[in-house]
């Protein structure tokens, strides 16, 4: 009879009690459902016991706070009673200042609200174009109208055009240049030679030390020049708008045209008159250097003059003149002056005189050291680009021609896409008005930041 | 569990919930001033909501220990499990804004993944293997039994062996059999001479009855049915005919001795991936449970 396998049989085979006795597969789980989770207890009170509670920081903290990274308590500060630990305004302001953004704003943010940290080695002066938008989408003051646009989310969204472009606005400065002309080809150079010039030969920015090609030839082979204006015209400091090679310098006559434009007063000097002297200061110069040549010069106190020929064609005698040597400087000065006046300063400066005084005034250049008062801007950060592609020199014809570039020409990089380049406001703005801030007395000892022992009674 | 038509109410609105939470998500991350942050009031409902599916996902474990209590149908328990528990993870990631964080939330969110995935890998496993067992494993038993039922198919070889070809000696006697209770005599047993019975003497001792008595080695040649087919059909050519139904019973024997293993090895696959899943789900959530209460405090 062959083997069966019957209901009878097989029920016969099984123990009734089987699901009493453990087995291996039963035995491991019991063991790891216990272990683990009591692994994972023991893991955080082994870091409670050792005081260490980054395990539960949020993220890594920004490179400017990573020495603070195992003392959760220098921000996030308890008080008895209180459940929330959360940094507050008050540790921020234990170690820095932040000065307030404007006295009319409806809003002052947090400083948390802004500056988020525990994102990893982030800036965090790098804020969220959002950030400013909280308020700037929908602007509101305190008292009377904004001054700025009032719907600005950020860079490429309704941000206005410059306010330097808007048609109202002309470059204040005096000084009579034609931008075009200097970017000519073959200018004649000081040396009679023709050159290309090129926005460098002019404008440089702070701290850049090369020879100024058309620089008086006592400058020419290095200089420095270095702006004071450092603020904008509201008072507001801008904290590293202008700290190294930022904006542009002031072009000066010295270092950009003295070497082509030599301001020469008499065909018996080689040198030129100095520049920037107050006019009265430029007549007592003449006055000087008359009296010097003719002191030497006698002979010249006695001019002849070649007299016009007759209506007959026959010539005439010469008219001869015997001068004193005062006669003589005064004669010579007011000739002097009156090329400066009409033609040498009159080429790029304005020139005014007054009824009854004696010398014109000469306009101030009131040459623009920074356009954008409220913004920071870094050419040194853009020095790959040509000046030409933002600055609309060489087809320049007046002097009155605002330069700067449009806001679309910025746009252009900066901007949201995938491959744009950083477009958030902190780039050219700043938040905290700077010229407010208070100097901070640190309440932090060395050790409360290194973890060290604190220093025994009697070292420092 | 199979995943069956019965689920579609569950997939409709898992897949209508995860929906939400990701259109709430990216709205919140475009229009927000910082992008997506866990303690943001939309980042503190992913948080919680998400902790209440894991919760419930792991309340399964507790509702199985007391099935006697009226706490709504297993399969309904089972399918909120599943499909609570898997969408417990993207509302976590929407949490988190897609950082892991620190070391705790590092530490959270990986074990939330390895559950989540184990759970994934275990429901394929439940959804597959089953069917594959009933079809592989016909003669399947329970599986806490199976070495119960080893012994006693050991036992029951020995016995045939011994009805045809005179009592094993004692050297040869299985040290892994118990004493039997109750001998199974075959009626159609004919006890063979000792040179008529030596092939099947030899096969047994050196062939069958090591294969059942080491079930965890896997190159022995009856282990394969063909070869094991092959070497009862040369035994049965060695063999009078009177004795070949116990040939056959020995066959059956070995046969059932293959599906045990194959029993095994689907139970383990089965189940093994419960080793990692429940441990882990645990810490989760106790690390969960910490995590919350340090990340409402900072």
């Amino acid at each position: 009879m062959p083997r069966t396998r019957t209901t009878k049989k097989l029920a016969q085979r099984i123990d009734l009690n089987y699901f009493k006795r453990s087995s291996p597969l039963r035995r491991w789980r019991t063991w790891l459902v216990v272990g683990i989770p009591a692994l994972a207890v023991v893991w955080l009170v082994w870091l409670a016991v050792g005081r260490d509670d980054t395990v539960y920081s949020s993220g890594g903290l920004s490179a400017a706070h990573a020495v603070l990274n195992t003392d959760c308590a220098a921000c996030h500060v308890r008080e008895a009673g209180r459940f929330s630990a959360a940094a507050t305004d008050m540790a921020c302001l234990a170690c820095h200042d932040g000065p307030i953004h404007k006295e009319k704003q409806m809003f002052t943010p947090t400083c948390a609200s802004c500056h988020v940290d525990h994102r990893g080695p982030v800036r965090l002066a790098a804020t969220s174009a959002a950030s400013c938008a909280q308020c700037h989408a929908k602007l509101r003051v305190k008292s009377g109208a904004s001054l700025i646009a009032n719907q600005i989310e950020g860079f490429g969204e309704h941000h206005p055009e410059f306010t330097v472009l808007l048609a109202r606005h002309t470059d204040p400065g005096t000084i009579k240049l034609n931008h075009a002309v200097h970017m000519k080809k073959d200018l004649r150079g000081p040396d009679g030679k023709p050159v290309q010039m090129a926005c460098q030969d002019c404008h440089r920015m702070r701290g850049v030390i090369e020879p100024w090609p058309y620089a008086d030839p006592q400058l020419r082979p290095a200089s420095v020049f270095a702006s004071t204006d450092t603020a904008s015209p509201d008072g507001r400091a801008l904290r590293g708008a202008l700290q190294g090679p930022s904006i542009m310098s002031p072009v000066t006559y010295s270092t950009a045209c003295a070497a082509c434009h030599v301001l020469q007063f008499d065909k018996r000097f080689t040198e030129g008159i100095p520049h920037g002297k107050k006019l009265q200061e430029l007549h007592e110069f003449l006055l000087k250097k008359f009296q010097e040549y003719i002191a030497t010069h006698p002979a010249e106190l006695r001019i002849v003059r070649e007299p016009d020929r007759s209506l007959t064609g026959m010539p005439l005698q010469p008219i001869a003149r015997m001068l004193t040597p005062w006669q003589w400087v005064a004669e010579r000065t007011a000739e002097a002056e009156e090329l400066l006046w009409r033609k040498t300063c009159k080429q790029c400066h304005s020139l005014a005189k007054a009824q009854g005084a004696p010398f014109p005034e000469i306009a101030k250049p009131s040459l623009l050291a920074r356009w954008m008062p409220r913004a920071k801007f870094s050419h040194a950060a853009h020095q790959m680009l040509t000046c030409t592609s933002c600055h609309a020199a060489a087809t320049s014809t007046e002097a009155s021609d605002v330069l700067m570039p449009s806001i679309a020409i910025c746009q252009s990089c900066h901007n949201q896409s995938a491959n744009g380049a950083e477009s958030r406001c902190f780039l050219c703005h700043t938040y905290h008005d700077w010229s407010r801030e208070k100097p901070v007395r640190g309440k932090f000892r060395l050790h409360h930041i290194t973890g060290g022992q604190p220093p025994q009674p009697g070292e420092q | 569990m199979r995943i069956d038509a019965t689920h579609r109410k569950w997939l409709r609105a898992s897949l209508g919930i995860a929906a939400a939470a990701a259109t709430a998500y990216i709205l919140n991350a475009l229009m927000s001033a910082h992008g997506p942050r866990g303690g943001s009031a939309l980042g503190l409902t992913f948080g919680i909501v998400g902790s209440a599916f894991m919760l419930f996902a792991g309340l399964l474990g507790a509702r199985n220990r007391v099935p006697v209590w009226r706490l709504g149908r297993a399969q309904t328990w089972m399918r909120g499990h599943l499909w609570l528990g898997l969408l417990s993870l993207p509302l976590i990631l929407f949490h988190s804004g897609f950082q892991f964080g620190g070391t705790l939330t590092t530490v959270l969110m990986w074990l939330l993944i390895l559950v989540v995935a184990s759970g994934i890998l275990g429901t394929a496993l439940q959804h597959y293997l089953p069917s594959r067992m009933t079809g592989d494993v016909p003669m399947e038993t329970i599986f806490d039994e199976i070495a119960s039922v080893r012994a006693q198919l050991n036992r029951e070889a020995d016995q045939l062996v011994a009805a045809v070809c005179g009592a094993l000696d004692a050297a040869a006697a299985n040290p892994a059999v118990p004493a039997p209770s109750e001998s199974r005599e075959p009626a159609d047993a004919v006890l063979l001479d000792a040179e008529e019975g030596l092939p099947l003497r030899r096969f047994y001792l050196s062939e069958m009855r090591p294969f059942l008595n080491r079930p965890h080695e896997k190159q022995a040649a009856l282990a394969d049915p063909q070869r094991a087919a092959a070497a009862f059909e040369q035994l049965r050519t060695l063999l009078p005919l009177s004795v070949h139904s116990i040939v056959k019973d020995l066959e059956n024997i070995c046969e059932e001795e293959r599906q045990l293993r194959r029993q095994v090895r689907l139970h383990h696959l089965l189940h093994d991936w419960l080793l990692v899943h429940i441990p882990l789900s645990l810490a989760l959530l106790v690390l969960g449970a910490v995590h919350a209460w340090m990340a409402l405090r900072y």
